[in-house]
């Protein structure tokens, strides 16, 4: 039953995936730490990112220009986000409220609903494939499909970009000093309100990217994000809600976890080896593998 | 000397309790004012109302003549009105350097020179001494060194008109003490920087303040120099009891 090639094709499609779940926890926290919210409709985002892949692929570039669609339809979310984040997100500090966390829930959980029957409105329940032209690549001795390698290399390749905005740009400066303290930025001169808008906008854009990378693996229906978003959320709490490095590690992780699993207990499971993953680090470490006590001023 | 900044019957209310009752204080252009008070006297709630971090319940603030009363914290400080904390505000996992660069830079929302920018966050790590730590998250310094870091940061900004220090003395050492004195002092000769300083350290107190404004259970109750005020029968009372006057 146990072969080093099937052990280590496993490990190498689990990474793969790993990869691009990594980008959509990595999403979900960033937007956490700026904002102070969670955003439940991360997914919508994702599914909206790759129905504009399939739209420009099938429509305009043809399968061999994937690689330029993708920066569309970032880009494409991008906007969308912070056209959305003035109208939906700020009343939540504008107005005094008192639960800011049900607002928040509430409304990004509206928008899910919203944007999901748009999509089956629009282009209704059927699934759509943009196709893909790459061939199989061999690493080694093992086959790994072209379009799921290709993906990867773009989700590593998108969290390098994010990485470099954030530690040598003015905006990453002063997104990472927002993320420590919004008053204490205030008070330095940032306009927080606009880095909530652009935060937001960076979040749900990584979203779109792993959709749109993915549009080819995993397909285009309105529904397509639910799987990715629950694995997102799984690796904030094995990585710790809030930390950068903690979602990049706990992504991999996940991803290689459930591959391992499939292949050598039993495949039906593989979306039970995550929650197996999540529950022993409750049990053993409750903040995350990354994570930092939480404090309530 | 014109006013630079000014309050008119400020007031700001917290369910049951009035922190500040109709405050009104005018700081001339280049003096250093300090604001002192027993504990709960509303001297904190009175920063946190000039530089925006709450809105008045009524009452007007104003800046060389222009209302900011009800403007976002970001717009006061790029006004030129500046803070620091008591419960030090410096971003612990940004870097010294970073630290520095931040309020210069958001001043226009990171445009501008960087090569001035840099040029002016290591004068400033020099004069603080802070060099050998620049590229080390801020999170690493001492008590007293953060303190100096965070009162070093207003001083980035070279439009700071006024800048409103929330006791900066408070538990540091001696050496670190003189360097935010005399950060203080040579911004106020050199740049003409107006100061509201609140501290419980008379001696500093002293040395720095042409004139201090006494704030007891949310009013001001006297204005003058340290000695005058110090000889003020309400002051007394307040700080030793009744049976001192």
């Amino acid at each position: 039953m146990f072969s080093t090639e099937l052990f280590l094709q496993t490990l190498i499609s689990g990474v793969m995936i790993g990869v691009l779940y990594a980008l959509m926890a990595l999403g979900i926290t960033f937007i956490y730490s700026i904002v102070k919210m969670i955003n439940w409709s991360m997914g919508e985002f994702y599914m909206i990112g790759s129905y504009l892949q399939y739209v420009l692929v099938a429509y305009w570039l043809g399968p061999d220009l994937w690689y330029l669609a993708v920066p569309i339809a970032a880009a494409g979310v991008f906007v969308l986000g912070l056209a959305l984040e003035p109208i939906l997100i700020k009343p939540m500090f504008r107005q005094a409220l008192e639960r800011r966390d049900e607002y928040a829930t509430v409304v990004t959980i509206a928008l899910l609903l919203l944007l999901r029957n748009l999509a089956i409105g629009l282009a209704g329940p059927n699934q759509y494939s943009p196709g893909s032209t790459l061939p199989t690549v061999m690493l080694g001795p093992l086959p790994v499909a072209g379009a799921s390698l290709a993906a990867s290399l773009c989700a590593l390749l998108a969290v390098a970009l994010f990485y470099l905005i954030l530690k040598q740009s003015w905006y990453g400066l002063a997104l990472r000093a927002v993320a420590q303290s919004r008053i204490g930025a205030q008070t330095a001169g940032v306009d927080v309100f606009r880095l909530d808008q652009i935060a937001f906008g960076i979040g749900v854009a990584l979203a779109g990217i792993a959709g749109a990378l993915l549009a080819p693996v995993f397909l285009v229906y309105p529904a397509n994000g639910v799987v990715t978003t629950v694995k997102g959320f799984e690796i904030i709490v094995i990585g710790g809600l809030g930390s950068i490095p903690g979602a990049l590690i706990a992504g991999v992780l996940l991803g290689v976890v459930e591959s391992l699993g499939a292949a050598f207990v039993s495949a039906p499971y593989q979306n039970v080896y995550g929650f197996l993953l999540v529950l022993l680090v409750l049990l053993l470490r409750p903040t995350g593998l990354f994570g930092e006590r939480g404090r309530q001023a | 000397m014109p006013t630079l900044v000014e309050t008119r019957d400020l007031s700001k209310r917290f369910g049951g309790l009035v922190a500040t009752n109709r405050v009104s204080l005018a700081i001339e252009q280049g003096e250093i004012r300090g604001l002192i008070g027993p504990n709960g006297a509303g001297k904190t709630t009175l920063a946190n109302l000039i530089t925006g971090i709450y809105p008045p319940d009524s009452g007007d603030i104003r800046l060389a003549g222009t209302g900011i009363a009800g403007l976002a914290p970001h717009a006061i400080a790029r006004a030129g009105l500046l803070r620091s904390f008591q419960v030090c505000r410096i971003f612990g996992n940004l870097s010294v350097r970073e630290n520095l660069l931040l309020p210069y830079l958001a001043r226009r929302q990171g445009g501008g020179s960087s090569a001035e920018a840099s040029t002016r966050a290591e004068e400033f790590l020099a004069i603080t001494t802070l060099d050998r730590l620049a590229d080390q998250p801020a999170k690493r310094l001492s008590g007293g060194q953060r303190a100096l870091l965070q009162v070093a940061c207003g001083f980035m900004v070279p439009e700071l008109k006024c800048y409103v220090l929330d006791e900066p003395f408070a538990g540091i050492n001696p050496v670190i003490k003189d360097t935010i004195i005399e950060l203080i002092l040579s911004a106020n000769r050199a740049r003409g920087v107006t100061f509201l300083i609140v501290s419980h350290e008379m001696a500093v107190m002293r040395r720095l303040c042409h004139r201090v404004t006494v704030m007891i259970e949310g009013r001001v109750v006297v204005e003058g120099t340290l000695e005058e005020v110090a000889a003020h029968e309400t002051v007394i009372a307040a700080y030793l009891g009744k049976a001192f006057v």
